[in-house]
């Protein structure tokens, strides 16, 4: 099962939890769908110094395609060769990989606005 | 000032993991957790970079869009040219609402950065690798306590070679600096 978003105690780690009571689990079957609950029930809505709200790896790859990651956002500005065709750039279909020919390094246009900072 | 460290090592690993997870599923059923959007720590912006003809440097860092949840980061992130597609001489920047994507920022001034060097050949193989998975590390506030010291990051593309560049607030921090750079 991959991880789904944990709030996890980001400070005092250190500082042992008074764990007001505990769930025997027998089954893989008991173990709760989503990391955010706990067996049993949930114990905590926020921990002591505060939460942080953070993200593992494999959920975020996750969400990559989930319906709400399909449109666009709105307003989204017109710029060309980043949020819209240019004529140079081939746009890739999302999620598909294509693997396309490579281009040739830099136009002599490119290089004219080259900055290296 | 700059931390410098040349990083490709470390991020090879996590490489590997991309591309199944790309071609992963089209979703029969759809469970609630597709539904809901998932909110992040930070809101967070991405800046797109072109130098133009008289224009100021500040003047050609381009707002795109803001976000604040992981829908909303890959509903951008889906619909924006890769960073081995950009024009040379162009960046993408994300960092938190309200820093700008530059030294003088005061957010940025006292900071310095990790910076990962790319070769030519790796633009077509590692870029959009390690720049993306410099962006989940920074939405999904990898870093724990010391996302903190974290601003945002830029990837250059230039013909000398890419660069990843990951900001941090405060150079006195030394030990956040390296846990970051870990």
């Amino acid at each position: 099962m991959s991880a789904s978003p944990v709030a996890r105690q980001a400070v005092a780690q250190a500082v042992p939890q008074n764990i007001p009571r505990r769930v025997t689990i027998n089954s893989p079957a008991e173990l709760p769908n989503d990391y955010s609950t706990t067996p049993g029930g949930t114990l905590f809505s926020t921990t002591p110094g505060g939460t942080r709200i953070i993200y593992e790896r494999t959920f975020l790859m996750q969400m990559r395609n989930s319906p709400l990651a399909k449109t666009p956002p709105k307003n989204l500005p017109v710029i060309p060769g980043v949020t819209a065709k240019d004529t140079e750039v081939v746009h890739r279909e999302n999620g598909t990989i294509v693997e396309e020919p490579e281009k040739p390094e830099a136009t002599d246009v490119d290089n004219q606005f080259e900055m290296d900072l | 000032m700059n931390n410098k460290a040349n990083h490709s090592v470390a991020f090879q690993n996590d490489k590997k993991q991309a591309k199944g997870e790309e071609e992963s599923k089209e979703h029969g059923d759809v469970s609630p957790e597709m539904l809901i959007k998932h909110p992040l720590q930070n809101t967070w912006t991405l800046w797109f970079f072109k130098i133009e003809n008289n224009r100021t440097w500040e003047d050609c860092q381009m707002e795109i869009a803001s976000f604040n949840t992981v829908e909303d980061f890959w509903a951008l992130y889906n619909h924006i040219e890769s960073a081995s597609h950009l024009k040379l001489g162009c960046d993408y920047s994300m960092f938190k609402q309200g820093i700008k994507p530059m030294w003088e920022d005061e957010h940025n001034c006292r900071g310095g950065r990790w910076l990962i060097n790319l070769n030519k050949q790796q633009r077509a193989t590692e870029l959009d690798n390690f720049w993306l998975e410099v962006l989940l590390l920074m939405i999904g506030e990898a870093f724990a306590e010391h996302s903190d010291e974290v601003c945002g990051a830029v990837v250059n593309v230039r013909s000398k070679g890419d660069k990843i560049g990951v900001w941090t607030a405060d150079v006195k921090k030394g030990e956040s600096i390296l846990k970051i750079g870990d």
